[in-house]
C-alpha cells in the first residue's frame, strides 16, 4: 500500500506538498467520536415524506434537550421508535410520521421515554 | 488541598445491556464470565433474587424463581466502547481522569469552582443521560477515602449516589462503624490477622500503632493509615504504564484432547497477541506457551506445563505461529483433557530495535500483516486469519447468549421502528 498523498513525487517536486488535506472523514462530519453519538438503523417508512427511508442510518444524540418539533428516538413499551416530539397541552407527545397513529404521551411511568434526539441521517446505498 | 473523587458505574455490564434493549428496563439481568461460566455482573433486580457474584450458571439457570432473568454472555467490545464514552463525558467536567478499571475512574476534583456536591450531581446526571449508565460518586482528601466514600454512596440509597468525606467529623463518624474489610486493599486474608490484634473498625485501624500495622501488612498498611487520615500518598495517574508483557489465554468451550486442535487454538492466540503487538508498535523477544487440564476435575488425571524461548524480536503472526507450535510440541502429552491454554509475550520493545548483533536486521511490519490488520479493522475481527488457526474451531468458548455489538459494528447497531 502506498503512502502517496499528492505530496512526495520522485521527479518534479509537487507544488501541493504543503497543501495536503486528505479525504473527507464522515465520522468527523457526523461527530461520531462524541460520547453521545449512537448510529441506529431505521426500519419502516412512515417518515418517507420527510425523506427518511427504510434502512437509513440515523445518528442519535443523547446529550440534547427536549425541543418541540425535534425528531427523537423513544422507547415505547420496550421498543425503540423514531417519532416527532411535540409539546402539547402541558406535556410531551410522540407524533407518527404519516399521522396514521394516535399520538402517544411521553410518560416514564407508562414506559414511554425519550432516548435520544436525531442529529443526522446517512444513506449508504440509495 | 487535593480532592480525589471516585466514580463507579452501577452493575456496569448489565447497565450496558440495558442501555440498548428497552425491554430489559425493569428485568433482572445477569452477565456471565467468559465461556458462559458464572455470574460476573448482576442488575439490582438480579441481586434481589439472591444471585451472587460467581454463581455458576449451569447450577442456577433452571431454578424456578429465576425464570424471568435475562442472561447474557459477556460482550467486551460493547463494554469497552461504553467505558470510553463514560471517560469522555468525565473529561468535560474535570481536567484529570484516571481510568482505574473498566467501570471505575478516579477524578481530580481540586480547585474547581462552585459547590462540589452540585458538580458531582451534574457529572452523575450527564453520564446517565449520555451513556444511560447509572453511577455513584464519592470524594475526599485521598484516593483511599474516595474509594470508601464511593462504597458508602453505593451502599446507602438515601445518599442518592453521592458521598462527601472531605469533612473530618463526617469521616470519623463513618470510620467508627465501618469494618476494616471496606478499606481499599484490605483483602480477605488480612482481615482475620488484623482482627486478632483487636483491629476491627476503620477507626481502630487508623489509630493503631504504625509499627504493629507495618508488621502485619508492611509499608502498604502504614500508607493506608495516612491516606485514611487525609494525607494523600497515591497520586492520580492518567495513563496506564507501558506494557511489560502481553498475553492471550482462553478456557475452552469443551476439553481439547487432540494435538491438531490444540495447535489451532494456540496459533489463534499467536495471531491475536501479535495483532495487539502491532497495534502498539511493539516487538516481542520472549515467548511462552502454557496448557493445562481442569484443576477441579483431577479424576481424569491432571497436567499443566509451560515452555518458553527467547527469539529474535518479532511482531509477525506467521513467525509467531511457527514459534508457538514448536513450543507446544515440547509440552503436549496425549491422553489428557485440556481445558485452558495461552500464549504470553515478554521482553517487549518498540519495534525495529535490533537487540542482538547476530539477529537478522528487523524488517518493517510486512505488507501482509498490514493488509491483514487493515481488512480486520474494516470488516471486523478475524475477517482474514491464517489457516493454521483452524476452520471448524468447535473448542471455542461458549458465547451462546451474546447480544449485538450495538456501538462498534455497523451490521449490529440498534434497530428503531418508524412511528
Amino acid at each position: 500500500m502506498s503512502d502517496y498523498k499528492g505530496d512526495r513525487t520522485t521527479g518534479f517536486a509537487s507544488p501541493a506538498a504543503d497543501a495536503v488535506e486528505g479525504p473527507i472523514d464522515l465520522a468527523d462530519v457526523l461527530d461520531l467520536r462524541r460520547p453521545s453519538r449512537y448510529p441506529v438503523r431505521l426500519r419502516g417508512a412512515t417518515f418517507r415524506t420527510r425523506g427518511i427511508m427504510d434502512g437509513d442510518i440515523l445518528i442519535a444524540d443523547t446529550s440534547g434537550q427536549q425541543i418541540s418539533g425535534q425528531l427523537v428516538i423513544a422507547s415505547v413499551s420496550g421498543v425503540f421508535v423514531l417519532a416527532e416530539l411535540q409539546s402539547r397541552k402541558g406535556g410531551w407527545w410522540l407524533i407518527s410520521g404519516d399521522d396514521m397513529r394516535e399520538p402517544v404521551r411521553v410518560d416514564p411511568a407508562l414506559d414511554v421515554e425519550v432516548w435520544a434526539n436525531v442529529s443526522g441521517v446517512v444513506r449508504e446505498k440509495p | 488541598m487535593t480532592i480525589y473523587g471516585l466514580i463507579d458505574c452501577n452493575a456496569f455490564y448489565c447497565s450496558c445491556q440495558k442501555a440498548f434493549d428497552a425491554r430489559l428496563k425493569r428485568l433482572p439481568v445477569v452477565v456471565l464470565s467468559n465461556n458462559d461460566g458464572c455470574a460476573i455482573a448482576r442488575s439490582s433486580e438480579a441481586k434481589h433474587l439472591g444471585i451472587k457474584m460467581g454463581d455458576p450458571w449451569h447450577l442456577i439457570r433452571d431454578q424456578k424463581k429465576l425464570g424471568e432473568v435475562k442472561w447474557f454472555s459477556s460482550n467486551y467490545p460493547l463494554y469497552a466502547d461504553m467505558s470510553r464514552r463514560v471517560y469522555q463525558v468525565l473529561t468535560e467536567y474535570t481536567p484529570k481522569v484516571e481510568p482505574y478499571s473498566i467501570d471505575e475512574m478516579f477524578l481530580d476534583l481540586s480547585g474547581l469552582s462552585g459547590s462540589l456536591s452540585e458538580r458531582c450531581e451534574t457529572i452523575r446526571s450527564r453520564v446517565e443521560q449520555i451513556t444511560k449508565i447509572p453511577t455513584c460518586i464519592g470524594w475526599g482528601a485521598s484516593k483511599t477515602i474516595a474509594k470508601l466514600a464511593n462504597y458508602i454512596a453505593k451502599d446507602r440509597p438515601e445518599l442518592e449516589g453521592l458521598c462527601d468525606l472531605t469533612d473530618d467529623r463526617v469521616r470519623e463518624r463513618y470510620y467508627r462503624n465501618l469494618p476494616i474489610s471496606e478499606i481499599w486493599g484490605v483483602g480477605r486474608r488480612l482481615v482475620p490477622r488484623l482482627n486478632s490484634v483487636g483491629i476491627r473498625t476503620i477507626e481502630q485501624f487508623v489509630k493503631a500503632d504504625p509499627a504493629q500495622v507495618r508488621q502485619i501488612m508492611t509499608m502498604t498498611g502504614v500508607r493506608l493509615q495516612a491516606e485514611l487520615r487525609g494525607v494523600s500518598c497515591l497520586e492520580l495517574s492518567e495513563m496506564a504504564d507501558v506494557r511489560k508483557g502481553l498475553a492471550s489465554t482462553r478456557s475452552f468451550g469443551r476439553p481439547i484432547t487432540c494435538f491438531s486442535e490444540m495447535a489451532e487454538a494456540v496459533a489463534g492466540f499467536a495471531v491475536r497477541v501479535t495483532e495487539k503487538l502491532r497495534a502498539e508498535k511493539l516487538d516481542a523477544g520472549h515467548v511462552s506457551v502454557f496448557v493445562q487440564t481442569n484443576i477441579h476435575q483431577r479424576s481424569n488425571g491432571w497436567y499443566a506445563n509451560q515452555a518458553s524461548i527467547t527469539c529474535a524480536p518479532t511482531q509477525d503472526a506467521l513467525t509467531m505461529i511457527g514459534i508457538v507450535t514448536r513450543l507446544l510440541r515440547t509440552i503436549w502429552r496425549d491422553g489428557y483433557r485440556y481445558s485452558k491454554a495461552g500464549v504470553q509475550l515478554n521482553d517487549l520493545a518498540p519495534c525495529g530495535r535490533q537487540s542482538s548483533l547476530f539477529d537478522k536486521p528487523h524488517e518493517q511490519t510486512s505488507a501482509l500483516m498490514t493488509a491483514m490488520d487493515t481488512l480486520n479493522r474494516r470488516y471486523g475481527r478475524e475477517t482474514v486469519r491464517p489457516a493454521a488457526t483452524g476452520v471448524v474451531r468447535s473448542w471455542r468458548p461458549r458465547q451462546d447468549m451474546l447480544s449485538p455489538r450495538y456501538t462498534t459494528e455497523l451490521s449490529e447497531i440498534t434497530e428503531v421502528r418508524s412511528f
